[in-house]
């Protein structure tokens, strides 16, 4: 690689960094002011509220210890069951979301840059394949962020008191049964202002929008 | 002794008592009637029993009563003890089924007894079946007053023999396909010679049908021209099928009595009219025979298509609407029930609407209908179609008026009824909002949520969404600008390497450029020393690579046995050795020879 194709990488890099910077637009999340929204719910005594409000923070800062323990204690006091991420979980939520971004990015220079100068010379073999695994593993990094949070984005809380759930899509529907608020159920289906959700004992039923909230919002 | 004396006048005066009761008794034979129950339900029978005290010689009548069909089922003598008279009584009990639903009024026996009332309620009505709890229900209401003065209706006959009419009323306008017309079926049984009614009423034309006709029909009593008349009246709608002028009249089956003998000699049956004296006489024999009502013309047009509503659904007759909506402020995503009630009269199973459909920024379902009708034809009434609506932005928002379209038979055109807009306050939905809620109030005790919280942090650098940047589109240019550079770069390493080009030969291509150089400047200094030096040296390092040797081997000797002595790189080397040795000069053209030949070798490759 000569100077000027290292030239044009970096600034292919700077130019994308500025137009995602541009593109950004109007900032509304920052994990800091979600967890004090949801500790002013948990506060007015809306747990549902406030469950989502942490999980919303923990998508941001998944590592930050006060949002975790919030939350467990809100949902404790809800009496909903605990929730313990495994192994696979934890190492993959090590950064934040924002920066396993940027390690995905750099681990794909990295191993680009090792497979070119692979093309170019037949010198630093042994220093060429460490940084090739390091680049792949960087990117792997970023796959097991996205597996391990890509339920999350399709998942709910339930903001109501008491949340009939539906049989049909409509709000004459015959309710099947009633969840506590708070409760995290994942969404299947859309239809009409309802959402087909599932519980994590596997019953399944449509539920009103105006109950529960999706963790990301569309 | 004066009170045994007492004792005897008072036993005397009683035994004179008795004696004059019975006697009484004897001169003046009781004849009553009873019926069990009083109040019984349409498909029911009741035990009426006719029980006369005394010799036995007075006469017992069967009772005729429109309606209701008397059977006898049995008859028992005994001898009853009145007042220590034995008297013996001889009683016939009949089955009283009735034929169809109404308050009936049994007539006297005697002409000094009490005629007695037989309720019949239609077994559907739940109004006034017992009470599930046990408790009776409510007394009979007392029969209707028999009314005097009346006359034949209008247009109206009589049966030959005087029996029965047969009136049907329908409206004096002209009528419209698929409207409902409210008729009236009147039928006019004298009492004592119709003795059952054998069905319900039906029209004579197949372009009609009959709405609704009930089997409970409303019953009257009245003196029509003197006879004593039971009426029977049916009130229902028409459903008009086809357009056209169409004669229309009604039919009832009746079973009534037939005189078998001259009219002149039955004229003291009619001057009574009491079903006594024609038993008595056995005048009369039954038959059943169809009364029909005069035939009158109904002039049916179909709906006009000039003007007609798009949202018309085929509803005629005259209406009016309403409409609100609950409840008036609601979060986004709350359903509100959006109301619309139709008012009026008219043919109610067309009436329909849809209500809203796909407007602005609400989201609409499909309405359901119930109907609430004021009368039992089902024509009077209030419609109530409830739409649930969900908003979808927050605001106050205006939902807009609706509008129902019906056809006025009595105007003409159609017409559309339009409802006032309403005014619904909309916020915003709960999970939407990023404001604070307010911390629970002073002196209140703190929910349980918030006694074990940690602190609240300090405000930090913000993001536009919570998916992870590697998921937003605007990261994507990122890592594929990333891809592209690294594919060209790889492309052009590849390009400037050559494929399959042994490494050795593109260091001398670099060399060649170099001493290309050097000759090209020997050559100008006319130096021929340094000039062939400088191309064996680089065609040399071109063999070595080629012939795999170190390029001190390369030497005349070695070229001559490899390439010949006719090749022009010997023929270099030797002019090289030459010039060496024996400082041979060249002029510009041999230069400019020799270094297209060694650039021809070195940089075009095209050594062998």
């Amino acid at each position: 690689m000569n100077n000027r194709m290292r030239a044009a990488l970096v600034f292919s890099l700077l130019l994308g960094a500025v137009a995602v910077h541009a593109e950004s637009g109007p900032t509304d999340y920052s994990a800091a002011r979600l967890y004090n929204l949801a500790n002013s719910y948990a506060r007015a005594g809306k747990p549902g509220m406030a469950i989502l409000n942490y999980e919303r923070a923990s998508l941001l800062s998944p590592n930050d210890p006060d949002v975790q323990a919030n939350l467990r204690y809100v949902r404790a006091s809800a009496h909903l069951p605990p929730e313990t991420p495994d192994a696979f979980d934890r190492v993959a939520t090590i950064a934040s979301p924002l920066w396993i971004s940027w390690i995905g990015v750099l681990g794909l220079a990295i191993a680009g840059a090792s497979v070119i100068a692979g093309q170019l010379s037949s010198r630093h073999r042994l220093l060429r394949g460490g940084a090739t695994l390091l680049g792949v593993s960087m990117l792997g990094l970023t796959l097991c962020n996205a597996m391990a949070l890509w339920p999350r984005f399709h998942q709910g809380v339930l903001i109501a008191a008491s949340a009939p759930v539906r049989v049909s899509p409509v709000p004459m529907g015959d309710p099947l049964f009633t969840l506590p608020e708070g409760e995290k159920v994942k969404v299947t289906a859309e239809h009409e202002g309802f959402a087909l959700i599932e519980t994590r004992a596997g019953r399944a039923g449509w539920i009103a929008h105006s109950n529960f909230a999706p963790i990301v919002p569309r | 002794m004066s009170s045994r004396n007492q004792s005897l006048r008072l036993a005397a005066l009683g035994l004179l008592a008795a004696l004059v009761a019975a006697t009484a008794l004897a001169d003046d034979p009781l004849v009553y009637a009873t019926i069990q129950p009083a109040q019984i339900l349409l498909g029911e029978s009741a035990q009426f029993t006719i029980t006369n005290l005394g010799d036995g010689t007075n006469p017992i009548t069967m009772p005729v009563v429109a309606g209701l069909k008397f059977e006898i089922i049995g008859r028992t003598r005994e001898v009853q003890l009145i007042n220590g008279t034995l008297l013996p009584s001889s009683s016939i009990v009949m089955r009283v089924t009735p034929q169809i639903a109404g308050i009936f009024t049994i007539p006297a026996v005697t002409p000094k007894a009490q005629p007695l009332v037989l309720q019949v309620n239609a077994a559907s009505s739940a109004a006034n079946v017992p009470h599930p709890n046990g408790r009776i229900a409510p007394p009979p209401p007392p029969p209707p007053p028999i009314l005097s003065g009346a006359s034949i209706p209008k247009g109206v006959r009589l049966t030959d023999d005087g029996s029965a009419y047969v009136r049907l009323g329908i409206p004096k306008r002209e009528v419209f396909v698929g409207e409902s017309v409210p008729i009236e079926i009147e039928v006019g049984m004298r009492s004592g010679f119709v003795s059952s009614l054998n069905g319900l009423p039906k029209l004579s034309d197949d372009n009609f049908a009959l709405n609704n006709l009930s089997h409970q029909p409303e019953r009257t009593e009245k003196l029509i021209n003197g006879e004593p008349f039971v009426l029977l009246t049916w009130r229902s709608t028409l459903a008009v099928i086809k357009p056209g002028a169409f004669p229309l009249s009604a039919e009832v089956p009746l079973t009534v009595k037939i005189r078998t003998r001259p009219k002149q000699q039955s004229s003291l049956d009619d001057r009574f009219g009491d079903p006594f004296w024609q038993n008595l006489f056995g005048a009369t024999v039954p038959k059943d025979i169809n009364v029909t009502s005069p035939a009158q013309e109904l002039t049916v047009h179909e709906l006009p298509a000039q003007g007609r509503p798009a949202d018309f659904h085929g509803a005629i007759g005259t209406f009016s609407i309403a409409s609100d909506v609950s409840p008036t402020k609601a979060d986004v995503g709350d359903p509100l029930t959006l109301r619309m009630r139709v008012t009026g009269s008219g043919n109610f199973d067309r009436v329909d609407s849809s209500m809203l459909e796909h407007f602005g920024q609400w989201k609409t379902y499909p309405p359901k209908s119930s109907f609430n009708t004021s009368d039992p034809l089902s024509f009077s009434g209030m419609k109530t179609f409830e739409q649930p609506v969900i908003a979808t932005k927050p605001g106050v928002q205006e939902l807009p008026a609706l509008t129902f379209s019906y056809f006025d038979p009595n105007t003409r055109h159609y017409e559309t009824a339009r409802s006032a807009p309403l005014s619904v306050s909309i916020s915003p939905a709960l999970a939407d909002s990023q404001v604070a809620p307010q911390a629970p109030t002073t002196g209140l005790p703190e929910n349980k949520y918030a006694a074990g919280l940690r602190p609240d942090h300090v405000e930090t650098a913000a993001t536009s969404s919570l998916m992870p940047l590697y998921l937003q589109a605007k990261f994507l240019p990122v890592p594929s600008i990333v891809v592209l550079a690294f594919a060209a770069g790889w492309a052009s390493a590849r390009r400037r390497r050559g494929v399959g080009e042994p490494e050795p030969d593109r260091i001398a291509s670099r060399t060649a450029k170099r001493v290309l150089g050097q000759m090209q400047g020997a050559a100008r200094a006319g130096d021929a020393v340094l000039f062939f030096d400088s191309a064996r040296t680089a065609l040399q390092s071109v063999l070595a690579a080629r012939w795999q040797l170190a390029p001190e081997e390369i030497t005349t000797t070695e070229v001559e046995g490899r390439v010949g002595a006719e090749n022009d790189i010997y023929e270099l080397f030797a002019l090289a050795d030459e010039a060496k040795y024996s400082g041979r000069n060249l002029n510009a053209t041999d230069f400019a020879r020799w270094l297209r030949v060694v650039r021809r070798h070195l940089v075009s490759d095209k050594t062998t």
